[in-house]
């Protein structure tokens, strides 16, 4: 009904709507205007049509209806005998508003108003990314961004990027050019050709009772359009030639991967009930982290595992076991070759004492099954030497961000293959990236927690997690998460425990239309969406929906905003790729182009 | 005290009562004035104030109150338990009005769980969990002589979780009970609904044609409890009705628009009740005596009776469409109240659905699982190709949601039968549910 004018007070910016049918010669005051609180739900059930022309409450107090007007209808200016101009009048439409569906209009609002705070807002998907930020001009050290201004100036740098760089450990990368793949009698590196032994297959499937036969067949990128078995992981060939994971040198070959399939002695895919079997052309999102890429050739080991058991934690474990017998073949051989070194990545971990203490939380798998991930393994991206997080009860692991970049992790995805991390995801995270590049900040470290089954668990999990943060004494954390609905508890879980000590969180996922989170609290309000389909939904091309530099650039700028005090703006209710777009734009981002694989209802 | 308070002889399930008195009487508060049927299902019904009688007809009892008026009443009669609760005029005061005797007649043959509903389960509805945060001792004392009379062997409090209060008063004093515990509800309509406090309790769906003794239950309403105590402890017949009074309330500040009043004598005038609210702003749309979903429509010359939870002056009614079709549920509105509401949007009722697990048992309906949709969109889309432009619904929580998924993309508006009592106190809305 009516609302009291202390209500009145906290919206004279919203949106001036009668709550009864008013009459001709009415002097409009709070007795006559709806709650703004309850108008979201109202426009979401078609009672109510917010327009462009209607008024704010601040402009049509005191004003003279010339004219009968029913409930729920906006007031406009031709109602009125005066409409009160008040300050910063915008002509844009209000905040409550649906962004336009138009790319070309992104709601992005850059003022740099008298009160000596610079203005900006940005609208975003369901629960996610909504921004409006008030930097102090002065307290910001850096330049101010505007539309269009590359990201790297910075909407708001932090603190002042005192740290000087302590390198605490370096890792040498040496990418190795590999040009052609062949299945033949030998194992072998001859000038950029890789040759795998084809008898490897029959001792490899020894390694593991569950797994019944493994297949080798080498797919060339003009020659993708063939049919594939769900694609269960996604694997680099790497190998350490000096030191420990971290640290030394890492001998990683480019323009090859191994894709891992499977199905079980009937034929069932081992990911059934969210699988990615079909043309791998359209199965996979080739250039995200997690994937091959455009040129690489892909070696595809296809293992058919027991019976029955590819729902359960042994079963597909088995494949990737085998798996990583045939490319532990490969590894013996590649530290003693010396090819073509394309590219030498050097990666250090370092601190920067002095800039804003940061960590990376990566919510990965932990319920048994499929789900679940290999930590540590003596070999990069290996599976020997490793525990699995299920094992370690799923609680949190700190890792450097040299180790993750050196493949300390090698993932047993499951279903929901388009927001699932594989393996090759990890070796090359561009978050871990981004966050270790940063010069305004400190990365402490990767953390690395599982997401266990049942409830009571990802409480117990949670809350060590939140000992642990706050016992590193950050400024700062993004957490992320992969797939969607149930790791959604612990996510949501996880930012509040950051949240309640007050320590700065953003979070990422994919949530979109599909993924909507089921569960919310008051800290799960800086939030990027890393959805790229158009439908919104799980569409099960490996890799779509992930972390990817965009994702990461837009994390990690919503984290130094955060951390520097400023206001983030309530998501907006729905999911739209336009404002995330706006986000992008506003950073200097190619935009996000959504994916259509007809879901999109 | 000058108004005529006037006791309507249908005040429950059953036959109507049979009037003792006759015009010129005086009577006492607490002195019988209609007496149960002989033959049949019914309720003593006695003068909550003291006064004489003005009239005395088919429909009601009218009695003028003397000036004087005191918080004493003639006490009941009889001795053992079960006898004073039928002589007390107990109802279910939960809404229903089910003669609280009737429920008790035939003990348990072995263990038995006596229920107390205590979910409070309407929206703005709110004396019962004040009673108890209050006087928690009174309902576990209602539930002690109710598992007595019954011979249950257990006693269950059921109530929403997140009255912390009201669970925490509980707590503190359960000890000094035997075999009560209490079971949290989740905060969703309609949760206080018979069978599904009977599922929450023992994780069973009885049929909709059961009675909760098929699953060796009685479920008794809190109020109604409170009421045994007083009837067991203090003789006192049933003549006073706690009550939210609320909606539209002159003056328009948040902290009027919802009011308990505890221990209202039975026959006060609607209008007396708002007026002690503080008055109702021109410009209402209905009155509702009950809650948002299942309330009915009231007039200020109505009059408070046995069965009065609530009393609403909702928002004014926004113009309609043309066209509407009605989704009726067993757990909100009815069919005519529905039409009723359609009516007063000034649309015309083009189409009448019913939730597919709505059923009809003795003329009213029933729902197979309360609380736990079992999907709308074919019964919304037959109703978009009998024409209809809008939707109005009266569905609990979980089936709202449902609609609410599926009507606007068809592009069709939704109205919900609790639009007008949650807007007048401008609580959210039933629609989609957001966590």
């Amino acid at each position: 009904m009516s609302i009291t004018n202390e209500t009145l007070q906290q919206h004279l910016k919203d949106p001036a709507i009668f709550c009864c049918r008013r009459e001709k010669g009415l002097v409009i005051s709070a007795a006559d205007l709806e709650d703004p609180g309850l108008f979201d739900d109202m426009v979401e059930a078609g009672l109510l049509t917010l327009s462009p022309d209607g008024l704010r409450i601040e402009q049509v107090l005191g004003s003279t209806l010339l004219t009968d007007v029913e409930a729920l209808t906006p007031i406009t200016r031709d109602v009125l005998d005066k409409v009160n101009e008040t300050e910063e009048a915008p002509k844009a439409a209000p905040a409550e508003t649906k962004a336009p569906k138009s790319a070309a209009a992104p709601k992005v609002k850059t003022t740099v108003g008298g009160n000596g705070m610079i203005h900006i807002e940005i609208d975003k998907a369901d629960k996610i990314e909504g921004l409006r930020l008030d930097v102090p001009v002065g307290a910001v050290n850096g330049t101010v961004c505007a539309e269009g201004v590359p990201a790297e100036a910075g909407v708001a740098a932090v603190a002042q990027p005192t740290g000087e760089k302590k390198v605490i450990r370096t890792l040498l990368k040496k990418h190795i050019k590999i040009t052609d793949v062949e299945i033949g009698n030998e194992t072998s590196l001859k000038n950029g050709k890789l040759t795998i032994d084809k008898k490897l297959t029959d001792k490899a499937v020894l390694e593991d009772a569950l797994c019944k036969s493994l297949e080798l067949d080498v797919i060339y990128p003009d020659k993708r359009h063939i049919y594939t078995e769900t694609i269960m992981d996604v694997c680099p060939i790497a190998t350490k030639v000096e030191g420990e994971l971290g640290e030394g040198v890492t001998k990683v070959l480019d323009g090859v991967v191994f894709m891992l399939t499977g199905v079980d002695e009937d034929g069932v895919q081992v990911h059934e009930f969210g699988s990615s079997e079909g043309y791998l052309d359209e199965k996979m999102y080739f250039g995200h982290p997690g994937c091959a890429d455009e040129n690489d050739i892909i070696i595809r080991c296809h293992a058919v595992i027991e019976r029955l058991t590819g729902m359960t934690r042994p079963g597909p474990f088995a494949a990737h076991k085998c798996q990583d017998y045939i490319i532990q073949a490969i590894r013996e051989v590649l530290k003693n070759y010396e090819g073509e070194v394309v590219r030498e990545e050097v990666c250090e971990d370092v601190r920067r004492a002095g800039n804003p203490r940061v960590v990376l939380v990566k919510e990965i798998m932990g319920q048994g099954a499929m789900h679940d991930n290999v930590i540590c393994p003596t070999e990069p991206c290996g599976i020997l030497g490793g525990q699995k997080n299920v094992d370690c009860g799923n609680v949190p692991i700190m890792l450097t961000p040299n180790q993750v970049r050196d493949g300390s992790i090698h993932a047993l995805t499951c279903i929901g293959p388009a927001t699932k991390e594989m393996t090759r995801h990890y070796i090359r995270e561009p978050l871990v990236e981004g966050l270790a590049a940063d010069t305004e900040l400190d990365l402490i470290g990767v953390v690395c927690v599982g997401s266990p089954q049942v409830n009571d668990e990802k409480l117990w999990v949670s809350e060590r997690l939140g000992f642990l943060l706050e016992s590193l004494d950050i400024d700062g954390c993004i957490i992320t998460t992969e797939g969607f609905g149930n790791n959604h508890i612990d996510f949501v879980q996880h930012i509040g425990q950051a949240g309640k000590r007050d320590i700065p969180v953003v979070g990422v996922s994919f949530c979109a239309y599909q993924g909507q989170l089921v569960v919310g609290n008051k800290y799960a309000t800086a939030m990027v969406e890393e959805n790229m389909d158009k439908g919104g939904f799980e569409n099960n091309v490996a890799g779509c929906s992930c972390v990817t530099k965009e994702v990461a650039a837009r994390a990690i700028q919503m984290l130094k905003n955060k951390m520097a005090g400023v206001e983030i703006k309530p998501a907006e209710k729905k999911w739209n790729n336009d404002v995330i777009n706006a986000n992008n734009k506003l950073l200097g981002l190619p935009e996000t182009v959504l994916l259509d694989n007809g879901t999109l209802h | 005290m000058s108004e005529l308070y006037r006791f309507p002889l249908k005040q429950c399930i059953g036959k109507p009562s049979v009037a003792v008195v006759k015009c010129g009487d005086s009577v006492k508060r607490g002195e019988l004035i209609a007496a149960q049927p002989e033959d049949g299902l019914g309720a003593n019904i006695f003068s909550s104030v003291s006064g004489k009688v003005e009239s005395v007809n088919e429909e009601e009892i009218g009695i003028l109150p003397d000036e004087k008026q005191s918080a004493d009443f003639v006490k009941l009669k009889k001795r053992k338990p079960l006898e004073l609760i039928k002589e007390a005029g107990l109802v279910g005061l939960g809404g229903a009005g089910f003669p609280t005797y009737a429920k008790f007649s035939k003990p348990f043959e072995k263990e038995g769980t006596v229920v107390i509903n205590a979910a409070e389960c309407e929206p703005i509805l709110s004396h019962n969990i004040e009673r108890i945060e209050k006087h928690p001792e009174q309902l576990l004392r209602g539930l002690e002589i109710a598992m007595e009379v019954s011979g249950a062997k257990d006693g269950v409090i059921a109530i929403k979780e997140y009255h912390t209060e009201a669970i925490n008063a509980l707590k503190k004093i359960l000890g000094n009970y035997k075999n009560m515990r209490i079971v949290p509800l989740m905060d969703m309509y309609p949760m206080g609904e018979e069978r599904a406090i009977i599922r929450e309790v023992f994780g069973e769906v009885l049929p909709v044609t059961a009675l909760p003794l098929e699953a060796n239950a009685i479920v008794i309403n809190a109020e109604t409890a409170c009421r045994i105590q007083e009837a067991i402890d203090l003789k006192k017949p049933l003549i006073d009705k706690d009550m939210t009074v609320g909606g539209k309330i002159k003056g328009n500040l948040q902290d009027k628009l919802i009011q308990i009043f505890m221990d209202v004598p039975l026959g006060t005038p609607v209008e007396t009740m708002f007026e002690r609210a503080g008055g109702v702003n021109p410009d209402c749309g209905e009155l509702i005596m009950g809650g948002p979903f299942t309330g009915k429509r009231t007039t200020m010359q109505d009059v408070v009776v046995k069965t009065t939870g609530g009393l609403i002056a909702a928002e004014c009614f926004p113009k309609g469409p043309e066209k509407i079709g009605l989704l009726v549920c067993a757990c909100g509105a009815n069919k005519e109240r529905m039409q009723q509401l359609a009516e007063s949007l000034g649309s015309k009722v083009v189409g009448v659905e019913c939730c597919k697990q709505a059923k009809e048992v003795k003329g009213s309906l029933k729902c197979e699982n309360p609380g736990r949709c079992p999907g709308q969109v074919q019964k919304v889309m037959a109703l978009k190709k009998a024409g209809a432009q809008a939707v109005l619904i009266g569905n609990c929580t979980d089936c709202s949601n449902t609609v609410m998924s599926c009507a606007p993309k068809m592009g069709l508006p939704v109205y919900h039968c609790t639009d007008g009592a949650l807007r007048a106190v401008n609580h959210k809305i039933v629609r989609a549910i957001k966590k």
